[in-house]
């Protein structure tokens, strides 16, 4: 009986394995076949734990990186405190331990980030290894261990200049200057304690310790050239993550920093001539907070590189309920207006290049905005069906922002350790709760979405996982994953696609100083789908990958050419390659197209006006905190707004416009003359700042034929029968303008339609009301204004007395009978049909619309769908 | 936890079982009721407001209320004391005192004190505890009185608790959060390290104890805004840049540090290390004066009624300096000098104590010092002089005083030295503490001068 339980019991085993194994892309291997016993022990004492450093488990780095030149990537580990490893891939994913003949063990008391390059420029692949030093006792300096063949390395940082010793978390290749040799940008991170935010422009005070640094390789040393090519080096760059790429397809190659805590990411944009700007707030609209590591891939196929940037906000509702997470609103307005940093909230954020004009952020919609402790980012395509994918290594072995950890410390021990300036006794770091999480891989998919595929495609087993570093280890095309993990042995991921997708692997052999290409881009469509990839290594956190080009065919065997932009902007074009191999390709003078053409990846429709025709309105919203009066509403409600309307303001057949401010701002009307917009200053739109302009239409309602201006006021701050929310009807008069009659209306109101309903040639009005000021969710009556001659007067629409939180509405004739009627968006509402029966309006949602549409509806516009003449 | 407690409980239940057993056969004595047992609970409740991060403005209502429960059951008893009914605002005449009950008021009062504060803290499996074990104790010696002392210290209790409950405390709870005004120079930011929001924006609409008004000791305005060199204001900020940093050259062992330091009386440090926060807690300043009430009251031998006396009248003027201080703290809404000296004189600067979260003017510990000084003057009178070793557990030494009203000058200039406050608020704010104590003094007339003659 027991026996048969048993068997039982093994095959249910068995079944549920299987289908694990079906979903499964990574198998963990084994440290007892491959031979790696590599684990970055990290020993806290009472002089150096979390309290000492506070990136004390930000954990190794790992370099993936052929350096015998046998076709296989070797590995090599960074140790914090424990010496530096070394492997060389023997093949079968076996791996022999060559740290002491190569001498790359390191003497650095702290070991950070590695990256692999051919820094001289022989061909063979040296080690460049990054250290904190100078702080904690620890001692010592970044090391560049070169490669002189035969798997033996001379430690040679101090004669190319590279041998820093201040607070470095890794450093990356790039050619900035296109002049043939690689750079090196170093990436440090501020260790200071000071808990003062510190305004925005300490970055401009360079500091040895913690500044970042711009080196430019001079042939046989680098030198620092930070300050001419404008790099910020201040005492507040927590600098984590580091990106290269050309982010605006101009050749020349930009860099993306990641800063933890309040210091704002850097956007450098290379200028091209040596220089670069730092142009964060113009491009992004906001950022991930606590910055970790970082990558960069085109996600989208359009040839323009995107960004994530990892940050630490937890998935799991418990922990993110108890850590400390984002400042709250006022907190974050001052750092904003007073400081001067950019918007920054604590999450992954994953931002779209907007044809190098702009970046969109999408994680939540792409469904990677939380994955806990993360520090290195992946993009690559793992299963190799022509969408990037993503890996993130995570995890803390104490989360030290837990909020009961915060209250509730015991006094006693924090105090005694204070006063005996060691911090906190083992007792106290035992009261932290642990942050052990699995790492995440999410599959790319169409339209920037994201599946996590984690405890599918690979083990959701918890660790704690820093470096992270791709390449192909066992050579059979698909990419592996090696991981350093923090207390324990790394983590070696082998993908097991295996032949289900092809695959095209591209290495480049390019001129010397820049043997493998560092900066090179390839172009390659796969089912009319644009796919490239650029050559840099360093990606995710403190670690360099392998330098390949990798991409994913899906079933294709053939691709008809592929496109290879060259470090020197020169491009090549290859035709008809096989699917499934390892294409090299060596640079060719006379293979390549001098004349450098940059790909038109998509013809913008419209085009930025350069001076905006001397607009320069800028719409200042007033500061109201609707959270400080309704704790726990979703969002602000008294930011809506700016109104805006076009129209011929002063009868010369030229369109103006009409801007409406927030409460206690002008309106501003421009008048178009011949060749550009003037602002004209209105004595009494002057003294008109107490509104909150919401909507706007400037249209003839007397039809004098001037048009008038009909301005709808909202903006859920003033409650009661305040003159502060009376829409406001103006016509023109001598030059300018005077407030004509209009009924009380002191709703919150939050959309306009105007159109004649009643076929009188007067246009009317409808004014729908968002919901009651500092009352969220209640509904007011919204209203139609029925046109006398000029003259308004409310008209009575019993199905307009709950209509709902109007966003928007128009005037439509959806039932084609020659009369108007009305359509009404809104929030918390289904969209309503309002149909017109001879000037009576009457609710008819309920038969137009079979299921319930609720939704928080902003805006409506018709237009015919599907081509029949009426519109949709 | 909970099943170690529970364990612990019936522990405890049978051991006294077997007590009580043994008791049974003696005859039962009258229960004693010294200052001791009053201590035992305030240090507890001190323990545990400490452990609640209370703010110091509701840690002093938290100190005041419990003390007129039994303030009002000892004036039933002790002619030498006039109840506090008709004085202060909506107190009504407590329950008589049952002469055919076995009533010990020193008990009833002691365990009305332990009801009401349980009602205001959070931990109260704390306080239950230490109930319990004296209850206990109280039972074993005479069950009959402890029992009827226990039934009318309770109905005290929720008598004083009824009355308490109107006072808007709760209403303040939800009342909206202070905003914070970028966009006005002098008007009050979030400092570092921690940025925490203001704290009790609202505490001027609690109903006050003695004190007609939250406005009544309205304080001048501080000297106007101005960031102009030579301007009263500006020489107020620089004044206190300056003096730090004479402080600062002359070194931790310094006296200037060591009244900064003494007086300090934060119950919430935020230390952050990177990513790490955590907090050391501390006393309020109520909490301190209450602890030299404690100081003084023994010093003078003082019985339990005395005590009780001494506390009552000396938590009803702290609780009634908050009141007047925070009121001015949300009207002048006044910059701290930490904010004004990083964005203008020195970035790096720290001031020596943490800046606390509210506005700055006027100074919180200098009103309730003042007023407490002179609640403590009226009991114990001029030139009383005393060691305060309020703050040895907290790793302080002692300090020795020559009055209260000393002691009180000193608490005040500290926030200067601490660099958290301007001398107007330091200044001002003595003055107006000493103000509202006088008129707390009088108004409240707790002593009853003729019995005392009598005497």
């Amino acid at each position: 009986m027991i026996k048969r339980i048993g068997i039982t019991l093994l095959t249910l085993c068995a079944v549920i394995a299987c289908s694990n194994g079906s979903d499964s892309l990574f198998d963990e291997v084994d440290s007892k076949l491959s031979g790696i016993t590599f684990e970055n022990i990290i020993t806290e004492n009472d002089n150096l734990n979390i309290l000492d450093y506070l990136y004390f488990y930000n954990g190794g780095g790992v370099s993936l990186g052929d350096i015998d030149n046998d076709g296989l990537p070797d590995i090599f580990f960074t140790g914090n405190q424990v010496k530096n490893k070394l492997y060389l891939n023997k093949g079968n994913l076996q791996f022999e331990d060559i740290t002491e003949k190569a001498g790359v063990a390191g003497n650095s008391d702290w070991n950070t980030g590695t990256v692999m390059g051919d820094i001289n420029g022989d061909g063979l692949l040296d080690i460049y290894v990054c250290a904190v030093v100078g702080v904690n006792g620890f001692d010592g300096h970044n090391e560049l261990f070169i490669n002189q063949g035969h798997g033996t390395f001379s430690e040679m940082s101090e004669q190319f200049g590279l041998d820093y010793d201040n607070y470095s978390s890794n450093a990356a290749l790039l050619d900035y200057d296109l002049d043939g040799d690689l750079d090196l940008y170093l990436l440090n991170h501020a260790i200071h304690n000071e808990t003062s935010f510190g305004k925005a422009t300490i970055r401009n005070n360079r500091t040895y310790e913690s500044g970042d640094k711009l080196l430019r390789n001079d042939g046989d040393s680098f030198t620092d050239v930070s300050i001419e090519a404008g790099i910020y080096g201040g005492a507040n760059g927590y600098g984590l993550g580091i990106a290269i790429s050309d982010f605006n397809l101009d050749g020349f190659p930009d860099i993306y920093v990641g800063n933890d805590f309040h210091e704002d990411d850097y956007y450098y944009l290379n200028n091209g001539n040596g220089t670069f700007s730092e142009s964060l707030k113009t491009y992004f609209g906001h950022t991930s907070r606590f910055s970790m590591g970082n990558d960069v891939a085109d996600i989208n196929h359009d040839g323009y590189p995107d960004i994530i940037s990892l940050d630490m906000l937890p998935e799991d509702e418990k922990v993110l309920k108890s850590s400390s997470g984002d400042d709250n609103i006022a907190m974050l307005d001052l750092r904003i207006k007073r400081l001067g940093y950019h918007y920054q909230y604590s999450r992954n954020m994953l931002q779209i290049n907007n044809a190098g004009q702009s970046f969109t952020e999408t994680a939540l919609l792409s469904g990677i905005a939380a994955t806990d402790w993360s520090w290195s980012a992946l993009f690559s395509d793992f299963d190799q069906d022509g969408e990037q994918d993503l890996f993130v290594a995570n995890g803390i072995p104490k989360r030290p922002n837990d909020l009961d950890y915060i209250n509730f410390t015991s006094n006693d021990q924090v105090r005694n350790k204070l006063n005996n300036t060691k911090l906190v006794d083992q007792q106290a770091l035992d009261l932290m709760p642990k942050g052990y999480v699995h790492n995440t891989i999410f599959k790319g998919g169409k339209d920037l979405k994201f599946k996590d595929m984690s405890g599918k495609w690979m083990s959701d087993e918890t660790n704690v996982s820093n470096g992270a570093a791709f390449g192909d280890l066992d050579n059979d095309g698909d990419l592996d994953i090696v991981t350093n993990n923090l207390n324990a042995a790394p983590t070696i991921y082998q993908n097991k696609i295996n032949g289900n997708n092809n695959y095209l692997k591209i290495k480049l052999l390019y001129r010397t100083k820049n043997t493998f290409a560092i900066g090179a881009k390839v172009n390659l469509y796969v089912d009319n789908t644009l796919q490239t990839k650029e050559l840099y290594t360093v990606r995710g956190f403190q670690s360099s990958s392998e330098p390949l080009l990798h991409f994913g065919l899906k079933k294709n065997n053939k691709i008809d050419s592929i496109r290879i932009t060259w470090p020197n902007q020169k491009v090549q074009i290859v035709k008809n390659i096989d699917a499934n191999q390892t294409l090299k390709i060596n640079y060719d003078e006379n293979e390549v197209n001098s004349h450098r053409t940059n790909l038109m990846y998509s013809t913008p429709l419209f085009t930025k006006v350069k001076d905006n025709f001397g607009i320069d309105f800028k719409h200042e919203e007033n500061s109201f905190i609707d959270f400080d009066l309704q704790k726990l509403i979703p969002y602000k409600v008294t930011d809506r707004g700016p109104a805006v309307s076009v129209g011929d303001l002063n009868q010369d057949s030229k369109d103006d416009i009409y801007f409406g401010g927030s409460s206690r701002a002008k309106p501003q009307i421009f008048y178009q003359t011949d060749s550009t917009f003037v602002k004209k200053d209105s004595s009494l739109f002057n003294s008109e700042i107490i509104y909150e302009d919401i909507r706007a239409s400037i249209t003839d309602f007397d039809k004098d034929g001037k048009q008038d201006l009909f301005v709808v006021t909202g903006g859920g701050q003033f409650k009661g029968k305040t003159n502060a929310l009376s829409d406001r009807l103006y016509g023109p008069k001598d030059n300018d303008w005077e407030k004509k009659e209009f009924p009380s209306n002191f709703s919150n109101s939050s959309a306009l339609a105007v159109g004649d309903y009643n076929n009188d040639s007067y246009p009317d009005i409808f004014i729908g009301s968002g919901s009651t000021s500092i009352d969220f969710g209640s509904v007011n009556p919204s209203y139609i204004f029925k046109n006398n001659k000029g003259n308004f007067e409310i008209q009575k629409v019993p199905d307009l007395e709950k209509v709902g939180i109007v966003t928007d509405a128009i005037f439509t004739d959806f039932n084609s009978d020659g009369l108007l009627d009305l359509i009404i968006v809104g929030e918390w509402m289904a969209p309503k049909f309002l149909k017109n029966e001879n000037g009576n309006f009457k609710d008819i949602t309920d038969d137009l619309l079979q299921q319930k549409l609720n939704g928080l509806w902003q805006s409506i516009a018709p237009f015919d769908i599907d081509g029949d003449g009426d519109l949709d | 936890m909970m099943q170690s407690f529970m364990n612990f409980k019936n522990f405890l239940i049978f051991g006294l079982t077997i007590l009580f057993l043994g008791s049974c056969q003696k005859e039962a004595k009258p229960i004693s009721v010294d200052p001791d047992a009053y201590y035992k609970v305030m240090d507890k409740m001190t323990e545990i407001m400490i452990h609640d991060i209370f703010s110091p403005p509701v840690a002093s209502r938290i100190f005041a209320y419990p003390n007129i429960a039994a303030y009002e059951i000892i004036s039933h008893s002790n002619s030498k004391y006039n109840s506090l009914v008709g004085k202060i605002p909506g107190l009504e005449k407590i329950p008589g005192l049952d002469s055919t009950k076995n009533i010990h008021p020193q008990l009833a009062a002691i365990i009305a004190h332990l009801e009401v504060s349980k009602q205001l803290i959070f931990s109260e499996d704390r306080l239950i505890m230490l109930r319990d074990s004296m209850y206990s104790n109280w039972s074993v010696t005479n069950e009959k009185q402890f029992e009827d002392s226990k039934t009318y210290g309770l109905d005290v209790a929720q008598h004083i608790v009824q009355w308490m409950s109107n006072d808007n405390y709760n209403q303040t709870r939800t009342m909206p959060k202070f905003t914070v005004n970028t966009d006005d120079a002098y008007r009050w930011q979030p400092t570092p390290p921690a940025y925490m929001d203001g704290i009790e924006p609202h505490w001027n609409k609690i109903r006050p104890f003695a004190i007609d008004s939250a406005a009544q000791f309205k304080p001048v305005p501080p000297p106007p805004f101005s960031m102009e060199d030579g301007s009263d204001f500006y020489k107020e900020l620089k004044e206190v840049y300056d003096i730090s940093n004479q402080i600062t050259e002359n070194g931790d062992q310094s006296e200037e540090v060591e009244i900064a330091k003494f007086w300090d009386c934060n119950p919430y440090v935020s230390v952050t290390r990177g990513h790490l926060m955590f907090a050391t807690k501390k006393i309020t300043p109520g909490a301190h004066w209450m602890g030299i009430t404690k100081i003084a009251s023994k010093k003078a031998g003082y019985d339990f009624d005395d005590t009780i006396y001494a506390h009552t009248k000396t938590s009803i003027a702290i609780a009634d300096a908050f009141i007047s201080c925070w009121d001015e703290k949300y009207r002048s809404n006044l910059i701290r000098p930490e904010t004004l000296i990083n964005q203008h004189i020195d970035e790096n600067w720290k001031p020596i104590l943490q800046t606390p979260p509210f506005p700055e003017y006027t100074s919180g510990h200098s009103v309730v010092s003042g007023a407490a000084a002179i609640a403590l003057t009226s009991i114990f009178g001029e030139g009383f002089s005393f060691d305060d070793d309020t703050e040895v557990p907290f790793g302080l030494p002692k300090r020795s005083f020559t009055s209260f009203n000393n002691a009180a000058d000193e608490a005040a200039i500290s926030r200067m030295y601490g660099g958290i406050h301007y001398r107007s608020a330091v200044e001002i704010g003595v003055a107006q503490g000493r103000n509202l104590g006088k008129f707390v003094v009088n108004k409240l007339k707790m002593e009853n001068k003729s019995a005392t003659a009598s005497l």
